[in-house]
């Protein structure tokens, strides 16, 4: 089984929220129900203020809370993408998934039923990008298989250090 | 192309478009079925890829509004519209322009628009058939100083960057993380950041941009001008600049030098002034003029103030003189593409104009656009000239410019107001006739793009119009018939038009009917090889002889004659900015973007608002010695003390639509009508206000 996730790149998100709309149009999700969500936190007292924002949807979790939760059996793991999704026929909508999930991601629809990401299961993987993924226009989320994705994030911060000017200092291991 | 792939899961048809949101127009992608918009997405194969912002993604709303305009309409007498129909409207709109014409002259119409290219065929009709020399963006309001400053250094409008080579970046009041910008141009700064290029934002505010930033420089408002003066002093002084690009290429350097010496702009000078530290100027000037290549500009931060113009002059002076101009990682001088007109008026047809542009007719020549807080006064005094006829155009004066009132009391008195527009915008409300147009998604259009080369967007009608709504060709077309000129515009179909326009196009037309773009090469230093500069020495001028000849200072200086500044009854600087999630009027029925933030606020740093007993989300009166207004307040760290900060362009009780009504406030009642003295752009945050409680 293969295990696909998303990458996310904090230093380039601009807190934008094109990947949350991008999600719902292709979803044909209501405006009001989010799948993919952005924060924005500050830290600090004026002038010395920094900020991060972070775009989170569910994480398609190996060992899925929201799964183990669910008194319903309506959450499974897909085989093929390591998805996880929501069987809408079986779902009462007790909301326990969403009480489980460290990252908040599954949503109560409009029609009382939880929803979530669905890792755009229409989107042949390899072929086409997620659409929060295609619209972002910082290619700030890269969707794949995890083990790609990990090789990725190592190979980011390597060429980030590699220009940073105080990475000679990182690099030689001298502590912080 | 992944176009196809999303075209077999969703059974639907890619049809290329362009986003009409903000000024930076991308080059999208429609997919469409059965007549609706199912997805959208940015253009493949154009630099921004597939991606879109927040508001272009959004706007796939717009194709599906049962809240747009649908049908033209006529005040009636009570001063309710009416639904008339397109005939009616039309023939009697071409009536009374004749009447205006035949008894105050062509001069007497004024047509503005914002950025729209199907207005060349306005200009046919109403600057070359009808003959009025008043046809106008609504840059006033916008980037006015910046384009005069480009103009008189560069001779050309409008500069873009090529930060995808770029070692050192410093952005002056502007924020392309934020609000808006060319999404391809934001994707290659932060590319370049990851590749070690430093980025300096000077902002009273941190910003988005400032955000991500190495150096964030809080300037104390309207003071940018002083703080590039010192940059450039301690350049000269320390002799950082490149002589030779200066020997060859720059016209004025040694006047530029000797002006900036002997007047002291010292950074100890500039220190007290902006509020930034001598030693920071030193390194931030010491690090602009050693990292090549450097590129640095300014937007609305700066063009809102009075000191504007010379604070962008200075910019680019800035720029010109480390030799960092139109080569990789500079600003770039952008090439057209060889577009040809959609249609050609013979030259025995075309009306000569006698009277000058209202700008230059009322003490502004050098305008780039009509200052149009001159408007108010030609309409209802006669001065210079009678004005008559107000045409607008997907532009919104009565919530964009200052002085809302006056704006009101001059649509009151002209004789004949149009809006053409796709919504009922403030200004349609305000108008007698209110003639829907189609929205971007129905109608075709041929643009130049705002990428570094030559970019052509051919965007293609993707569904048919709403309700009655007709694209501005067909809008001109029926017009020019009604007022005898029919003949001139004269196809079956805009594949006709736009095969004229695309001709000299060295692809294909059907290639680029199918992809939607086509791309140049993009060229750097072309001053080099085509024959220097198209300003009157062919050279950069930081040194003007034509400001000289007009009787404006021919180097960029800093004077706070014409600031507003804080008192004791107003002690705060009230600055506007455009919010991240919504630009102007067409996102303000939109519900996704209304569901990330409906409403507008006051920003206030937590330090004033702990004193003033104001706490997050706290309704406030904030009044301006013009007007006062109510609104949210939002508490933060991330705004300079003293300062008040509104995103403008929300509220003014809006009708047209379901989910905008009632939500916002409109604070442009509170901005007094101030203009820079050369360039005739608003200076709105030439304005103080107190903020209370309430």
């Amino acid at each position: 089984m293969s295990q696909y996730g998303f990458y996310f790149d904090k230093e380039k998100c601009i807190g934008c929220r094109a990947c949350e709309v991008a999600c719902q149009v292709w979803n044909n999700a209501v405006q009001t129900v989010k799948w993919r969500n952005v924060s924005c936190l500050t830290r600090g007292t004026y002038p010395e203020v920094t900020g991060v924002n972070a775009s989170l949807a569910c994480m398609h979790c190996a060992e899925a809370p929201c799964k183990k939760a669910c008194p319903r059996q309506a959450i499974s793991k897909e085989e093929d993408s390591g998805g996880v999704t929501v069987d809408q026929s079986r779902c009462v909508g007790c909301m326990l998934c969403l009480w489980a999930c460290p990252f908040g991601a599954p949503q109560m629809g409009v029609k009382g039923r939880m929803e979530k990401c669905t890792f755009c299961e229409e989107r042949p993987v390899g072929k086409i990008k997620r659409a929060c993924e295609e619209i972002c226009p910082q290619q700030a989320i890269v969707s794949g298989r995890i083990e790609d994705l990990v090789l990725r994030s190592k190979q980011v911060v390597a060429e980030r250090l590699s220009y940073d000017k105080q990475a000679e200092v990182i690099l030689g291991h001298e502590e912080k | 192309m992944t176009r196809d792939v999303i075209n077999e899961i969703r059974g639907t048809k890619t049809v290329p478009g362009v986003c009409m949101i903000c000024p930076w127009h991308c080059p999208t992608e429609n997919f469409v079925k059965n007549g609706r918009v199912e997805y959208v997405r940015g253009n493949e194969y154009a630099v921004n890829a597939t991606s879109r912002c927040v508001k272009g993604i959004s706007s796939i709303h717009s194709s599906r509004d049962s809240d747009r305009l649908l049908y033209p309409m006529k005040r009636n007498s009570q001063g309710v519209h009416e639904r008339i129909s397109w005939d009616d409207a039309l023939t009697q709109i071409a009536a009374r322009l004749k009447a205006n014409k035949d008894a105050f002259g062509p001069e007497s119409l004024v047509y503005l628009w914002h950025l729209d290219s199907n207005e060349t065929f306005t200009h046919k009709l109403f600057g070359e058939l009808y003959g009025t020399p008043n046809l106008s963006g609504h840059g006033a309001a916008c980037d006015q100083d910046r384009r005069l400053a480009a103009l008189e250094t560069f001779a050309h409008p409008l500069p873009v960057k090529d930060y995808a080579n770029s070692r050192f970046v410093m952005l002056w009041g502007a924020d392309p993380f934020g609000p808006n910008e060319a999404l391809h141009e934001n994707r290659e700064l932060l590319e370049s950041m990851k590749k070690g290029c430093r980025l300096v934002v000077v902002d009273p505010n941190r910003s988005r941009t400032a955000e991500k930033a190495h150096l964030w420089l809080p300037i104390k408002p309207g003071t940018d001008g002083a703080l590039a003066l010192a940059m450039a002093y301690h350049i000269i002084e320390t002799k950082s600049y490149d002589q030779a690009f200066c020997d060859e290429w720059v016209h004025g350097f040694s006047e530029f030098a000797e002006h900036v010496l002997s007047n002291e702009y010292t950074p100890k000078w500039a220190e007290t002034i902006t509020g930034i530290s001598r030693e920071t100027i030193i390194a931030v000037a010491d690090e602009f003029a050693l990292t090549k290549p450097a590129l640095m500009d300014g937007l609305k931060g700066l063009v809102n103030y009075t000191t504007g113009l010379d604070a962008l002059r200075t910019v680019f002076a800035l720029n010109v003189i480390t030799g960092n101009i139109d080569g990789p990682g500079n600003l770039i001088l952008k090439e057209l593409a060889p577009l040809d007109m959609p249609v050609d008026i013979p030259e025995e047809a075309i009306t000569a104009t006698e009277q000058l542009p209202l700008g230059s007719a009322m003490g502004y020549p050098l305008a780039p656009d009509m200052p149009t807080q001159l408007l108010p006064e030609a309409v209802l005094e006669g001065n210079p000239y009678p004005v008559k006829s107000l045409f607008f155009h997907i532009c919104n004066p009565a919530q964009s410019d200052p002085n809302t009132r006056l704006f009101e009391k001059m649509m009151a008195a002209v004789d004949l107001s149009v809006t053409i527009d796709i919504y009922m915008s403030e200004t349609a409300q305000l108008s007698e006739f209110v003639l829907p147009e189609a929205s971007t998604y129905e109608r075709a259009e041929v643009r130049e793009s705002l990428w570094a080369g030559p970019q052509v967007v051919f965007a293609q009608p993707a569904i048919e119009p709403l309700g009655e709504s007709k694209p501005l060709y067909e809008i001109m077309k029926g017009l020019a018939e009604k007022m005898g000129y029919g003949e001139y515009f004269q196809w079956n179909s805009w594949e006709d038009w736009a095969r004229k326009q695309t001709a000299f196009l060295p692809v294909t037309y059907e290639e680029l009917k199918e992809k939607g773009v086509w791309e140049g090469e993009l060229r750097y230093h072309k001053f080099k090889t085509d024959g220097g500069l198209a300003t009157p020495s062919g050279k950069f001028e930081i040194y003007s002889n034509l400001f000289e000849e007009m009787g404006y200072s021919p180097l960029p200086g800093f004077s706070e004659e014409h600031r507003i500044k804080p008192d004791a009854e107003y002690p705060f600087q009230l600055i506007n900015c455009k919010m991240q999630y919504h630009c102007g009027t067409h996102t303000q029925n939109n519900p996704y973007l209304m569901s990330i933030v409906s409403e507008n606020w006051v920003e206030l740093n937590t330090n004033d608002a702990r004193r003033l007993g104001i706490a997050d989300g706290d309704r406030v009166e904030v009044s301006s010695p013009q007007a006062s207004a109510t609104i949210s307040a939002k508490v933060s760290e991330a705004v300079q003390p003293g300062v008040a900060r509104v995103p403008h362009g929300h509220g003014f009780g809006r009708r047209f639509g379901t989910l905008a009504r009632g939500k916002g406030t409109h604070i442009n009642p509170l901005f007094e009508t101030r203009m820079n003295p050369v360039s005739g752009g608003i200076s709105f945050n030439e304005c103080t206000v107190n903020i209370r409680k309430i």
